[in-house]
């Protein structure tokens, strides 16, 4: 099978150096045999010198005065009464004490519940923040689209992994493409969270719908295939709103 | 001023400026050296917000008073600059609201400075050459969120010290970075 092209998102992170080791490595060697790419990461590559160019052209005042008046603020900051001295460190040993209580407390009492209902809502955005591939308007409109498919058991399994939820059951999550490949999302683990099937009414099925309806959005031209990636990696819950016009789900849990 | 202070403290490799956990005597100075170091690009970053300069240099002042408060409490952060950044951006979007909340309520112009107007003005038609008068056009129409990871990646901040200044994905960072990118590539070719 022909490996696919790099994203923009992809060239600039590579650019930038914020691909992991194993995926600079990857975008490298395709960059080396593929010429689009390495057309389209020379583009990239003269337009941030561009942006360079402009950025840096706001003349900027000496420092002395701006330094003289920071010191002068400083100095007239009143000192922290010696109450604080005692109180502060009291009031943050006690908030520390009443925060190992309670974390033994919900860990060993209903340890089963919160393994249940850890509500996974919102995807964590440093583990997923959504991927995408170039799709245009039309590919994701055509009926043989990419739909939302099911996630090998295995890469389920690495994505309960990675959230830390190896007690997990599995059958009360899904594990769920943040951006659904029926709107250009990308089968890409950044692309995946472990989402609540039952425990919040923020849960799959309702995600399922808002991904319909962004679609049909799409389909008819009432919105931006873009923005509705955008909004969907950005605050699901919150496009849920949006488009649905309502705070709450209109598809409730089966509990 | 306290209420601009990020509340969270996340260690990056790389940050420009690590602070040695500074006694309260010689917290003034920490404070000082930090300033000389990420003055100027954090002048930069807020002048594209868009402040004025003399409000830029206020919200730099507040920001670093904040730092001090914040090392004088006994607390340090572990990525100073990705702090004062994010102090910074706070203070500026409290300004930029205000700003605007004045300009309904008063019906003045209060807000006028931070309005963008994307055509060059005329120091702009003299000092730059038509590709970058372009390219400064398309920046300035861009969306405020793709703008401020545009001018955060020019001052060298990693994604994930955008995504924390910001209070956005990461994916979102290199999705407006990609976006604004080939909109300003697409101007110089034109």
């Amino acid at each position: 099978m022909r490996e696919r092209h790099l994203t923009d998102q992809e060239l600039i992170r590579a650019a930038d150096g914020e691909l992991s080791a194993a995926e600079a490595a990857r975008a490298q060697k395709h960059i080396a045999a593929c010429s689009p790419c390495r057309m389209r990461k020379d583009d990239l590559e003269t337009a941030l010198a561009q942006f360079a160019a402009v950025q840096t052209r706001e003349p900027i005042p000496p420092a002395a005065h701006a330094r003289a008046l920071l010191r002068q603020r400083i100095a007239r900051m009143p000192e922290p009464a010696w109450t604080d001295a005692i109180w502060r460190p009291a009031a943050a040993i006690c908030v520390a004490i009443i925060a190992v209580i309670t974390i033994f407390v919900v860990r060993h009492v209903s340890d089963r519940r919160v393994a249940h209902v850890a509500s996974v809502s919102v995807p964590n955005p440093m583990l997923t923040p959504g991927v995408t591939v170039l799709l245009s308007k039309g590919e994701v409109c055509e009926a043989t689209a990419p739909k939302n498919k099911t996630v090998p058991a295995a890469l389920q399994r690495k994505v309960f992994d990675e959230y830390g939820m190896t007690a997990a059951d599995p059958k009360f999550y899904e594990v769920d493409y943040l951006i659904t490949p029926a709107l250009g999302g990308a089968d890409d683990i950044r692309n995946l969270w472990p989402q609540s099937n039952t425990a919040t009414d923020w849960n799959a099925q309702v995600k399922d719908a808002l991904e319909d309806r962004m679609r049909e959005l799409v389909c008819q031209g009432q919105l931006d295939l873009a923005t509705a990636q955008r909004e969907i990696a950005t605050d699901w819950i919150h496009a849920y709103k949006k488009y649905f016009h309502t705070d709450r789900p209109l598809i409730r849990s089966s509990n | 001023m306290l209420d601009c202070a990020p509340e969270s403290n996340i260690l990056y490799p790389g940050s420009a400026a690590e602070l040695e956990r500074p006694s309260v005597a010689n917290a003034e100075e920490a404070v000082v050296a930090l300033f000389d170091e990420l003055r100027t690009p954090l002048l930069r970053y807020l002048v594209a917000f868009p402040l004025g300069i003399a409000d830029a240099e206020d919200v730099v002042q507040e920001s670093f008073l904040a730092l001090y408060k914040h090392l004088h409490g006994g607390k340090m952060p572990h990525n100073p600059r990705g702090w004062i950044f994010r102090a910074a951006h706070n203070v500026a979007l409290k300004r930029q609201v205000r700003s605007r909340k004045d300009s309904k309520t008063a019906g003045t112009v209060a807000g006028i400075e931070t309005a963008v107007d994307p055509a060059p003005n005329p120091e702009d038609r003299f000092s730059l050459n038509q590709t970058q008068q372009r390219i400064l056009a398309v920046v300035r129409a861009l969306p405020q969120q793709s703008r401020w990871c545009l001018y955060l990646r020019g001052e060298g901040l990693r994604y994930r010290e955008i995504a924390e200044i910001l209070g956005v994905s990461l994916g979102a960072v290199s999705l407006r970075l990609a976006r604004s990118l080939a909109l300003i590539g697409r101007a110089a070719r034109r």
